[in-house]
């Protein structure tokens, strides 16, 4: 947990934030698909200083089989940080705690767009392995996912994106580092099904009036843009 | 280059407590109709003929499931899952014998399963390579396969089964090509199983695995024919 009373100044005389970003901003966002030979489909991405690689198995025998579900296929996700990912301590063996949180809120993301009744009793495993960590991972993940499971051929009803929103001194700010990440006002990852507009999961650290949270998903829809056509073009470029 | 198309679109429009439906076209202009990669959750032309397990409908629009291509005005999968139809030839390994069923593994989410029979000549054991058709599938969860051969001695090559359409040809083009330049038999199962025996092996598994990596550009046939050429000169050299 972040020291509050040592709270850093996040934002320049200049309006600009710490690494030079305008407020609504995304970090540099590079994805790649197809990465892993022995995987169904795959994506490597780099967004800022995370690395996140995402691989998708499945549909395939679902174990233990008391998970089975006879009307539709099961989703397995495993979020996973690599024991050097980042400063503080994810050697131990095992997901903690936040880690099957996230895996818990990524599997939910990808229930309401994969076609799941199309494979009864069958599982579809989905790992995120966090390589290098600098906030955001859990929207790197889900963005990663998404491109990993496309490649995959996966039937999916769209492709989803997420990234995070937050809030310093009453400004809100798109994409937030680890360092806005613990210093913030608030921090919002949403992962958004850029078809519809539905909003697939909304999760918020801190404190947002209602103008702020409408401020913030805007923020979110304007950018997404962005992260589609890059997880488009990371699709496409396989067969070019 | 740019082609312009029309798509027929309706509206139900509500006046004076009757209902009309208006019809109208639309016309939009796509860069190259003939190559457009789409990706899940894109709109899917009016005019385009559907593979109907790659796309789903909402409201009034159509939008693809898959990442596909458009060719020639029609919607061609560049990645999926296999979906069986009856008749369609499959090539798998025995994994199980019980009294009454024999499990094959097609390398694929559904049991498949040949129920025996009395009059049965074939003795299975578990690790045989066998050829069969797809009878029927139950419940999406089994595969019900008739007429099993067992095939002997030879390679078993795995691809991804959407590529395998590309691999057939038309008219059995490509497969015959690759067939009669390396001298092989060649059994492709549509779980995306290949079966090649006898002949150039090698050079029959590269030219499968060239047309499954090249199998979304034009002219393959061709160039799938000028690589064997090229290298059957260099082997006979």
């Amino acid at each position: 947990m972040a020291n509050m009373l040592n709270k850093p100044e996040l934002l320049r005389d200049d309006g600009k934030r710490l690494d030079g970003r305008d407020l609504d901003e995304l970090r540099p966002l590079s994805i790649k698909a197809n990465v892993l030979k022995n995987a169904a489909g795959s994506a490597y991405t780099e967004w800022g200083n995370n690395k996140v690689l995402a691989a998708v198995y499945g549909p395939k025998e679902v174990v233990p089989r008391h998970f089975l579900d006879p009307e539709r296929a099961v989703i397995k996700c495993r979020y996973a940080m690599a024991p050097f990912s980042s400063l503080s301590d994810h050697g131990r063996s095992g997901p903690n705690r936040r880690a099957i949180e996230i895996s818990k809120v990524t599997k939910e993301v990808f229930d309401n767009v994969v076609m799941l009744e199309e494979f009864p009793e069958t599982a579809i495993e989905i790992s995120i392995e966090i390589l290098q960590s600098d906030g955001g991972t859990r929207a790197a993940g889900i963005t990663t996912a998404a491109v990993a499971l496309a490649n995959a051929g996966i039937p999916m009803k769209d492709l989803v994106y997420s990234v995070s929103a937050g809030k310093i001194k009453d400004k809100i700010i798109l994409d937030l580092d680890m360092l806005e990440d613990n210093y913030s006002d608030a921090d919002m990852p949403v992962a958004v099904s850029p078809r519809t507009g539905n909003i697939l999961l909304l999760q918020m650290d801190g404190e947002l009036t209602r103008q702020e949270l409408n401020l913030g998903l805007d923020t979110i829809l304007e950018a997404g843009k962005q992260i589609s056509k890059i997880q488009r073009q990371a699709l496409i470029d396989v067969y070019e | 280059m740019p082609f312009v198309v029309l798509h027929l679109r309706h509206k139900i429009i509500k006046y004076k407590g009757l209902i009309f439906r208006v019809c109208y076209y639309k016309i939009t202009t796509c860069k190259d109709f003939m190559n457009t990669i789409l990706i899940p959750g894109d709109l899917i032309e009016t005019d385009v003929a559907r593979n109907r397990n790659y796309y789903f409908t909402d409201g009034n629009n159509s939008y693809c499931t898959s990442m596909c291509i458009l060719n020639n005005g029609r919607l061609v999968p560049l990645e999926g899952l296999w979906y069986p139809n009856e008749g369609e030839t499959v090539v798998g390994v025995v994994k199980e014998v019980k009294n009454s069923i024999v499990e094959v593994d097609l390398s694929h989410f559904l049991r498949a399963i040949i129920i025996k029979s009395p009059r049965d000549r074939i003795a299975f054991r578990i690790g045989d390579i066998i050829e069969a058709s797809v009878k029927q599938v139950e419940d999406k969860k089994t595969i019900i396969l008739i007429f099993p051969r067992l095939l002997k001695s030879g390679q078993l090559l795995q691809v991804k089964a959407v590529k395998v359409p590309r691999i057939i040809g038309k008219n059995n083009t490509m497969v015959g090509q690759i067939s009669s330049f390396t001298k092989s038999n060649i059994i492709i199962g549509y779980n995306g199983l290949i079966y090649i025996k006898g002949g150039d092996m090698a050079l029959a598994v590269s030219a499968i695995l060239k047309v499954a990596a090249e199998a979304h550009k034009p002219g393959l046939t061709e160039s799938v024919k000028k690589f064997l050429e090229r290298e059957l000169e260099v082997t006979e050299k």
